[in-house]
């Protein structure tokens, strides 16, 4: 339907205005990484790329990016393949799944504060669920300091990430799968085909749109990952459990380098455009057509 | 699925169950108990003598952020859902150059982390006199939410057959006519989705309320929970009381409102 343009900006505009201040403060960002700008107030002394070059120079740094490829790893993938096997699982289960689905849903309406609480607790050293657990079931010599340990806090971490987000691979892996043309699955079962069979010939296959959003989004929540650490253990030990979403905050509203918290926001943005670009023009191709 | 298959099956489904209850689990029974019985190291039993007061002192702690929390959640909520299905309307009805390139730039912001506008956002929020105000708050979660709402809207409206808005504009009604007295009311499904959707992230959201108020007579509840966790140390009857506490309104949401939840979340990622 044409319209007047009258018509079409007054519609428009109000969302419009919104997403244009926010590809300003894209913008702005991206100016303040290359200023000096250090304290409360804002500096505009130009730095060139000298708040990159602490960066990389830093150990920090460096410890945060190792820690957020531990999370595009060890939460990405796991995330996603147990998601993935459990909606086909559950889905061959129909009566049970019903009363099921909430047990994993429920995580996604609980704030991650709430969920760090509780996980900070299963992994607390002296007075933890987890430890207590193993010394009623004679394991002792499985006790650990958990997320006292710079060793192991990071998978802590994982696990606690892992448990909140399995319930929206769930959903969306499930939606995916009820799309699947029941013909195809009605012509493999006639053939004799096992549900092992059936899923990686014909699910995997047919649900290769869901993958590819399950697994952006899930990439896109390690750069983001504030909350879990922030509660569980403020990036400690020292810095061994901090991620670049967690150095963000910390440098930019605690050390008042704002110059550098804003070059870490940059390389966040960078990374995040890699995985972005391609789903969203992926996903535009489907909500157009 | 029978036989070998179907036991392995069940078994791991039911680990999975039991790791995915128990923390809630346990934070419920122990918000119900009393110190001393958490500190002999009773965790998974329930409680043996019922400590409700745990629950009422932790209400009295976090009363008046619970209230910011709905006067901060609830408009900001309705003022995303109205001007997201706003423009969503004119994306998803009209024909018109650039479309699609509209569409693009709103999928790319409506999935960055907060964190790249966090520090501009707060600067804004600064500058405007609106630090630690309500208005404030309301203002940032408006503007990080309506991408989504125009982008979950839109595909909703996308479904209306067309024929229904040409037949009414060729009966003299205007676009904002039609907006407000026949797509709203046969998009109400969409517009909950979008709204439920818009509720929950606010209400549990962390980062932007930590850093836009300093002040306890305006914080929002989950910054007031986290710092509950430093000023609690050990104290985790009462700490699982109150994350039991911020917990209801999501929970809450997903009994009544779940189906809406569920089509939000997958509306946008998945066309259906």
């Amino acid at each position: 339907m044409r319209v007047r343009l009258r018509t079409l900006l007054l519609f428009l505009l109000p969302g419009f205005t919104i997403v244009g201040i926010l590809y300003y403060m894209l913008a702005w960002t991206g100016i303040v990484s290359t200023m000096d700008w250090v304290g409360m107030a804002p500096v505009w002394k130009f730095a060139g790329l000298k708040n990159y070059r602490i960066l990389f120079t830093s150990q920090r740094f460096w410890t945060n990016v190792k820690n957020n490829m531990i999370w595009l790893i060890l939460f990405v993938i796991p995330t996603g393949i147990f998601g993935m096997v459990l909606a086909y699982v559950l889905e061959l289960m129909p009566r049970i799944s019903r009363v099921l689905k909430p047990i994993f849903f429920y995580p996604l309406v609980i704030s991650p504060v709430v969920t760090g609480t509780l996980w900070a607790w299963f992994f607390e050293p002296q007075q933890g669920v987890l430890n207590v657990i193993l010394r009623y079931l004679h394991l002792d010599f499985l006790r650990t300091g958990w997320i006292a340990d710079p060793k192991i806090a990071v998978y802590c971490m994982i696990v606690a990430g892992i448990w909140q987000n399995l319930g929206f691979a769930l959903v969306l892996y499930t939606a995916a799968m009820r799309e699947v043309p029941s013909d195809h699955l009605d012509a493999a079962k006639v053939d004799g085909a096992s549900p092992g069979q059936i899923f990686f010939h014909i699910i995997v296959p047919e649900i290769g749109h869901a993958t590819i959003v399950v697994f952006s989004l899930l990439v896109l929540y390690t750069l983001k990952v504030f909350d879990l650490v922030w509660v569980m253990t403020r990036g400690g030990p020292g810095y061994a459990t901090e991620v670049l979403p967690y150095l963000m905050y910390r440098i930019t509203f605690r050390q008042l380098m704002v110059g550098v918290g804003s070059a870490v926001a940059v390389i966040i943005l960078l990374i995040s455009i890699v995985v972005l670009v391609p789903l969203s023009k992926w996903m535009m191709a489907r909500w157009m057509e | 699925m029978r036989g070998f298959g179907k036991v392995i099956a069940l078994i791991v489904i039911l680990f999975l169950i039991v790791v995915w209850i128990l923390p809630v689990y346990v934070m419920f029974s122990a918000s119900l108990k009393p110190l001393s019985e958490i500190n002999s190291g009773n965790y998974l039993r329930p409680p043996i003598e019922l400590r409700t007061e745990n629950w009422v002192m932790a209400f009295n702690t976090l009363k008046n952020s619970l209230k910011n929390s709905f006067l901060v959640s609830i408009p900001a909520t309705l003022i995303t859902v109205f001007i997201g299905s706003w423009s969503g309307y004119a994306l998803a009805i009209f024909k018109f150059r650039w479309k699609s390139r509209l569409f693009f730039s709103i999928a790319i912001v409506t999935f960055l982390p907060y964190q790249i506008f966090l520090i501009p956002l707060t600067r804004l929020i600064v500058d405007m006199g609106l630090f630690n105000t309500f208005a404030g708050m309301i203002l940032a979660y408006v503007i990080l939410n309506t991408p989504m709402a125009i982008l979950t809207t839109s595909l909703f409206f996308q479904t209306i057959p067309k024929e229904l808005y040409e037949a009414s504009s060729l009966d003299g009604c205007t676009p904002t006519r039609f907006y407000f007295s026949i797509l709203l009311p046969i998009s109400l499904a969409g517009i909950t989705s979008a709204a439920v959707l818009t509720f929950t992230n606010v209400w549990n959201e962390f980062i932007i309320a930590l850093s836009l108020s300093r002040d306890p007579t305006t914080r929002l509840a989950i910054p007031t929970l986290a710092g509950l966790k430093g000023s609690y140390v050990a104290q985790w009857n009462m700490l699982m009381a109150g994350a039991a506490i911020v917990s209801i309104p999501g929970i809450l949401v997903l009994i009544f409102l779940g189906r809406f939840f569920i089509k939000g979340l997958t509306a946008g990622a998945l066309k259906e």
